[in-house]
């Protein structure tokens, strides 16, 4: 069997990784017993309490995740506050191709460091995000009985709305997770060299090049044109 | 249907508990379940001591606050009366939270207040609490029907209480339980004007509105992904291409 040797660059640590999933974990329990808490279709889901339980035990993961973000990596905690607040003339120019980029296409953009302008502002608005969907949470949640009927207007508002916008921001990241192949970043914590090299050119230069940072994986070659053809004789045949 | 309403004359109730105990019974409410409750209010300076027997139960607002919240439609307006839809209750508690005459409770992780005995009028009986009321302080029929009978009777009242007036007419958009009182609201514990707390723009504005954006993102990014991922597959061929 032919193999070919790839690439690979170490892009998440293990600590990042498990934030990431604990986080996104509990923001989908969340959304969906949310959810099951204010749409009439799924409020089936709400009677007896239970929704309301894993509303309120996600929410504890999900309000904890910062927390244990600065123990276990605090490094990437900072990096992430710091880099999703300080914009360049290049995040301007990126900005400015964002249609391309949303459309599948990265040459056209100027060469990126470890997060874009994209991933910058989509950082930038989770963190807003994610202080209002707390204060506010906490507020319904510990409030209960005091709030009064202004009190509890504007804590809803700014809990469905920020989640909303949360909601939103998760429906692109995942989008350009699939577009553009993204997945192993956070499941293995490396992303293919040619990834690096498309989106994140800058920052593959600035890296040391060799293990753990970079490492070289045997990968077989995919044959799709010879399979596909050995299948067009076989119907040819039959 | 035509609005209903239903009348309490203070001035006939005698604080017997009748009514607090057939609703209880009828509706076979749980444990800890109460939908009416009798309040003893003494009002004036002795020994010119006046009193009263105040049922506290859900006033059916014309524009209820805790429809105008609850998110999953567990609360609703149907012939003047506000239901409740037990099985759709999410126990979220924000009707407890605005009710301007703190009606609504949660119990056992649910609501609890009067839904009314709309089923029983539609076959043409009377509530619970209105055929169990031994002095005649209750009655039930359509809003104009009540809202002249309460006249009449304030109207017979004058004599021995001077101040008597009718409560609910206005209130929240017109109460759909009218009262007849012996002395203004104030002394008698109501709110003369309770405020509707501005809500309406969260439930049919926010929340439609978010749910609209999040389908309408999943739906774009949906359409767009066929385009960019071939796109993107044709991009890094070039440029496979190029490196060899
Ligand atoms: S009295 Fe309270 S519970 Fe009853 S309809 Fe009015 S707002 Fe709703
Ligand atoms: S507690 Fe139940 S009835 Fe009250 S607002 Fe919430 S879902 Fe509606």
């Amino acid at each position: 069997m032919a193999t070919r040797t790839v690439r690979w660059v170490l892009r998440y640590r293990p600590g990042q990784r498990v934030v990431h999933w604990l986080h996104a974990g509990a923001f989908f329990v969340l959304l969906i017993t949310g959810l099951a808490l204010i749409w009439p279709p799924l409020s089936f889901l709400a009677a007896g309490g239970l929704s309301r339980l894993l509303h309120r035990v996600a929410a504890v993961i999900f309000l904890l995740t910062p927390a244990l973000y600065a123990l276990l990596d605090f490094r990437g905690l900072r990096d992430l506050v710091r880099d999703s607040f300080t914009y360049t003339r290049e995040d301007l120019e990126w900005l400015k191709g964002f249609p391309g980029y949303f459309l599948g296409r990265t040459s056209h953009l100027p060469p990126q460091g470890r997060v874009n302008a994209g991933q910058k502002i989509h950082h930038a608005l989770t963190i807003i995000a994610y202080f209002a969907i707390s204060g506010s949470g906490l507020a319904l949640w510990l409030g209960k009985g005091s709030l009064g009927p202004t009190g509890l207007l504007a804590a809803t508002l700014v809990h469905d709305l920020s989640m909303a916008l949360m909601a939103i921001l998760t429906v692109g990241h995942i989008y350009f997770t699939f577009v553009y192949d993204a997945l192993p970043a956070m499941t293995t914590g490396y992303v293919s060299e040619e990834y690096a090299r498309m989106e994140h050119a800058l920052w593959l230069a600035s890296i040391p090049q060799e293990p753990p940072y970079v490492i070289e994986v045997q990968e077989e070659i995919p044959e799709p044109r010879r399979v596909r053809g050995a299948r067009a004789e076989e119907e040819a045949v039959g | 249907m035509a609005r209903l309403a239903m009348l309490i004359d203070l001035s006939r109730c005698l604080g017997c508990q009748a009514c607090v105990i057939a609703c209880k019974a009828g509706r076979e409410l749980a444990p800890g379940e109460r939908w009416v409750e009798i309040r003893e209010v003494v009002w004036g300076r002795f020994p010119e001591l006046r009193g009263a027997f105040v049922p506290h139960r859900c006033f059916h607002c014309a524009e209820a606050a805790c429809v105008q919240v609850c998110p999953t439609g567990a609360l609703y307006k149907r012939d003047g009366f506000t239901l409740v839809d037990f099985d759709r209750c999410s126990g979220c508690g924000y009707c407890v939270e605005v009710c301007p005459y703190k009606v609504p409770r949660l119990v056992d992780g649910r609501v609890s207040k009067c839904a009314s005995c709309l089923d029983l009028v539609q076959r043409g009986e009377e509530p619970w609490c209105v055929r169990t009321c031994p002095a005649g302080a209750l009655q039930c029929g359509t809003r104009e029907e009540i809202l002249a009978e309460a006249r009449a009777r304030v109207a017979a009242l004058k004599d021995r209480y001077p101040e008597a007036q009718i409560y609910g007419e206005t209130q929240m958009g017109g109460l759909g339980v009218i009262m007849v009182l012996p002395a203004p609201p104030e002394a008698l514990g109501l709110p003369a004007q309770p405020q509707i707390p501005p809500l309406a723009i969260w439930k049919d504005g926010v929340q439609p509105l978010s749910l609209g954006a999040l389908a309408l993102s999943v739906l774009t990014s949906g359409i767009a992904f066929f385009i960019a991922r071939r796109r993107h597959l044709e991009e890094k061929r070039n440029s496979q291409n190029h490196g060899e």
